[in-house]
This record gives structure tokens, sequence and C-alpha cells, in this order.
């Protein structure tokens, strides 16, 4: 069973960034992170072992008109 | 100092281009255009809240050695004696520099932007610093601390953000031109919603030193104005390689305004059948439709194409410029979060918690995603556009997170799904106006192209306002 997404959220903040939620309005809008994570799921498998983020730049110009 | 010469109604409804040209021509001089500026925003600002603030006196002193620069014989650049005004976070040595915020509402930077000294050095006049939202964080125009920026269409609609008091001093035919930044859509969402047209160039197009940052990865700089041609004069000026931005691109700036022939015959325009249409309001389905129609009409030819990885596109986007945000800042949320609007700080809480495996994830994987873009979509066609919002723009009122008001967070995240994903791409893009809503507020189409291919997507922008006069057209503020 999944573990509760603000319990874990509001730790992760505190524990990592001491930052804590400031209002109620926090919670509400960290909860959207569910279909971020829903979203990032149906991604697994699809980054290859050699990319890198510096790759970026050298596509906008390989890439270019 | 002299006396400013008259000035008319008339004078603030031309276009920038039409305001330089005629400076150059000496039907009119720089303090005439002032003066003109600085009387619309004092006569009718105060329902619209464009302006944080003005410094009349420097705008009006600086306008008069134009005008006797000219005199001599002497213009300094295309935009000789224009006056702008520009989203406040664009720093000026010694000039306040708000980032539309409480934390820095006294903040005063040591030196200037890149983009501000070349357009000073092209000879316009910085009148002052204009709403925004509060770090460029929201895409409504919401703000706190100096109010919410409204929508001269129709006050008590959003005007986009962030951008906002770009979007709107500009359809309001206060300013010229303005400088606005775009992270996730914040140049083209108020330019839609607002009816001016406005463009964020490729991904490192325009140096980002002295500028607010907020993402590092998605922030652009670009221009507000009334026309493609207006803008294409501006990112002329401004766009290019700058040694104090090394992540500046070095390619070289075309003269933008050289290209916008009309002339379309034969350029493949493509519409994507999946993603930017999903459950789009019918009344701006309408809109795209009938601007298709008019470029078709100047000899476009209208594709069906399909943008591939839609779905990391998407959720990498809304990642990226979430977690950079957070980084910027961490100090502040733990040492003064209340200092930051409702709906700020709560959007930025929820970032402290995404993994950075996610955040490399995101960025490791927009190289080669854009590559597919490129290949599959470029393939097919030239450039390819969209509606800048897929709804309805909703009112200041329905997305007034801070208010607690029930739906809005929803609202105010669904203004920027359109124009998200471009920025992720990293791909040039262009907003301009295409109609109007049953409630009267503008709707918007946006057009996209390769890397560094501003001057095509200019082009097409301005062949549409040949035969178009939505952009024409003036609120009644």
């Amino acid at each position: 069973m999944k573990r509760d997404l603000i319990e874990l959220a509001e730790a992760t903040a505190d524990i990592w960034s001491a930052v804590r939620p400031p209002n109620a309005a926090a919670i509400e809008m960290t909860r959207g992170l569910g279909p971020v994570i829903t979203g990032f799921e149906a991604l697994r498998g699809q980054l290859a072992f050699e990319d890198e983020p510096s790759s970026f730049e050298a596509a906008l110009l390989a890439t270019k008109e | 100092m002299n006396a400013p010469l008259k000035t008319s109604t008339a004078l603030t409804d031309v276009t920038l281009v039409e305001a330089a040209d005629m400076v150059a021509r000496g039907e009119t001089t720089s303090v005439a255009l002032t003066a003109a500026a600085i009387e619309a925003f004092k006569s009718k600002d105060a329902k619209v809240n464009a302006l944080i603030w003005m410094d009349e006196q420097n705008a009006l002193e600086t306008a008069e050695a134009l005008d006797r620069m000219r005199k001599a014989g002497r213009i300094t650049g295309p935009l000789h004696g224009v006056p702008l005004a520009h989203k406040d976070m664009y720093y000026q040595a010694g000039k306040p520099c708000t980032c539309g915020s409480a934390i820095r509402k006294d903040f005063r930077p040591a030196y200037t932007a890149t983009v501000i000294d070349r357009l000073h050095g092209a000879g316009s006049i910085t009148l002052g610093g204009l709403n925004m939202a509060e770090f460029a964080q929201n895409p409504s125009g919401h703000n706190r601390h100096f109010g919410h920026c409204h929508n001269p269409w129709s006050l008590d609609y959003c005007t986009g953000g962030s951008s906002s008091g770009s979007g709107a001093a500009v359809a309001a035919r206060f300013i010229y031109g303005a400088l606005g930044s775009d992270t996730g859509g914040s140049i083209r969402l108020p330019a839609s919603i607002c009816g001016v047209t406005g463009i964020k160039g490729t991904q490192t197009r325009v140096s980002r030193y002295g500028v607010m940052p907020l993402s590092f990865s998605a922030d652009n700089v670009g221009p507000l104005a009334r026309t493609a041609r207006d803008c294409a004069r501006i990112l002329s000026v401004i766009a290019g390689a700058d040694p104090m931005d090394p992540t500046a691109a070095t390619e070289p700036v075309p003269d933008y305004e050289s290209l916008l022939d009309g002339d379309v015959r034969g350029l493949r325009i493509g519409v994507p059948t999946n993603y930017f249409f999903d459950n789009v309001d019918p009344e701006v389905g309408a809109a795209f439709e009938a601007a298709m129609a008019v470029l078709q009409a100047r000899g476009a030819e209208i594709v069906p194409v399909t943008i591939p990885h839609m779905d990391a596109v998407v959720a990498y986007g809304s990642i990226v410029s979430r977690c950079e945000g957070a980084t910027i800042h961490a100090q502040w949320m733990r040492e003064r979060p209340d200092d930051y609007a409702v709906h700020l700080n709560a959007r930025l809480y929820g970032s402290y918690s995404i993994p950075a495996v996610y955040y490399v994830e995101a960025l490791a994987r927009r190289g080669a995603i854009l590559k597919a873009v490129a290949s599959d979509v470029f393939g097919a066609c030239d450039v390819f556009a969209t509606p800048t919002l897929r709804y309805k723009v909703p009112t200041l009122l329905e997305t007034d997170i801070d208010a607690g008001t029930e739906g809005a967070i929803e609202k105010f995240n669904a203004i920027s799904i359109n124009t998200r994903p471009i920025n992720y791409l990293g791909l040039p893009s262009v907003s301009v106006p295409c109609g109007f809503d049953s409630n009267g507020v503008p709707i918007g189409f946006q057009i996209q192209g390769r890397p560094f291919a501003e001057g095509r997507v200019l082009k097409v922008a301005e062949a549409y306002q040949r035969d178009t006069d939505w952009h024409a057209r003036k609120p009644a503020v």
C-alpha cells in the first residue's frame, strides 16, 4: 500500500530543506503532485543510460533552421 | 527643461514602428511621444493597474536629449525616441526593481540588464516598471502586493501572466512596447489575453544578464507590442550573444523586420492532432480555424501533425521550472514564507518534495525529445500553430487562490497548458490575436518554429496581420 503523499512531502521538505507548509493551500497544491508522479511512472524505462542534461543546447543547434 | 509639445490621444494609437519612423522623419518628437505615454498612464491606469513605478523626469530629459540629437542629424538606432516600459524585473542601476514582490519592494540593483542597455543603445527610453505576477510565478496576473492587473477589454477578467502589466499597458495604448519574460507562457499568455502580439525566442536566444531569475533552464526574455513588426524590431535589438551571459546563443541575429514580406505561399503550417485541442472551447476552436483559413487564403498549406512524446513533454515540463524556482526561493521560504502571496508560497512548497532524480531525468531527456519533435513535426511542416489558451479567459475572481475561490487551482493551472510544453521544447513561439470570445475578451493563437526560426514565425504572424485587424482594435479604457 502506498504511503500518504502529503505526509511524505511534508517530511521531505522539512528534513531536506527546512521548509514547512505555509498554509492549507500549500497542502492542496502538493496533492496536485499525484498526477505528476503518475506521469513519471508511465515514462519509466525511457531514459537512456547515456542521456545527459547538457545535451539540450547541442540539440537546439542540431535541429535549428 | 522645455515644456512638452502638445500631445494627443492619436499619438498613443500609433504602433511602435510607426512611432519610431515618425520621430526619424521629424513628424513628431520623442518628447511628444513620451509625454503622451505619461499622460495615458496618469489618466487611464487607475482601473487597469498596469504600472508599478514611473520616472517621468528621467524619461522626459532623455527624450529631450534624443530630440536634440535628431535635430543635429543623428539617429542612434531603430528605436530612437520611443518610450517603453518593462515588466518590473529588469535591472537598471539605481532604479527600482520590485519583481512584483514585497520581498524585493525596496531593491535597487547596482547594474543594468544587457537587454535594457541594448534597448537604450537603440534609442529607446525606459519610462518605468510594469505590474507582473509576484516573481513572475503565476499565469493569471494576480498580484497581492501591488494590486491585481485588470484586463483593459473587460476589467473583471484576468490579463494573463506573468507579464500582466506588459500585456495590459500595450493593449490599453499606454505604451508602444514592453519587455516581458516567458518561462511557461508568461509573454504569450498576456499577449493573447490582452489582444497584443508577443514572442519568446528560442531558449538561449536573448541574454538574461541582469534579469530576475525564475528558472535557469526555461527563462526567456522577449517583447510584447501591438504588431509582429513591432516585435521583430525589438527582438532584432535585444537578441544575440552576450559576454555577460555565457548561456546566450552565439548564433547570428538577422534583421527580423526585413524578413516580413507577407509571402507564405507554399508554407506548411502544422496543426496538431494530439494534446493541444483536447476539450478546446468551441469559441476558441472556431477563432483558430478562421485564423488558419486566413493563412490558407494567402497560400499556406495546412497539414495535420502529431507531436511525439507529449506525455513526456507535459510530465517533464511540469517540474523543471518548479524545482529551479523552489531552489532560488528556498531561503526566503524558510525565513519569511508569509511575505509571499498564498498562491505562490503554496506552489513553491510542494516543489521541495520532488525527487532530484525526476528533475535530472526531465533535463536529460529534453535534448532527445526535441530532436524527435524536430524530426517528426518539422519534417512534415515548417511551423505549427495552436490556440495560445485552450479555454476562454477566466475572471480574476474565478482564479483567485488567495481568496479561497472553489475550483480556482484547477482554472489557474489550466491557463498555461498549451504554452508550457513549448518552453520545455525550447522553441520560438509568437502569440497573435485572432478574435474575441463572447465575453469580449481576446483570443490568440501561437506559432512555433524550429530552434532559431524566429524570423519564420514572425513572418507568418505578420502575414496574418496584413489580412486581419484584431491587433489594431482598441479597448475602451
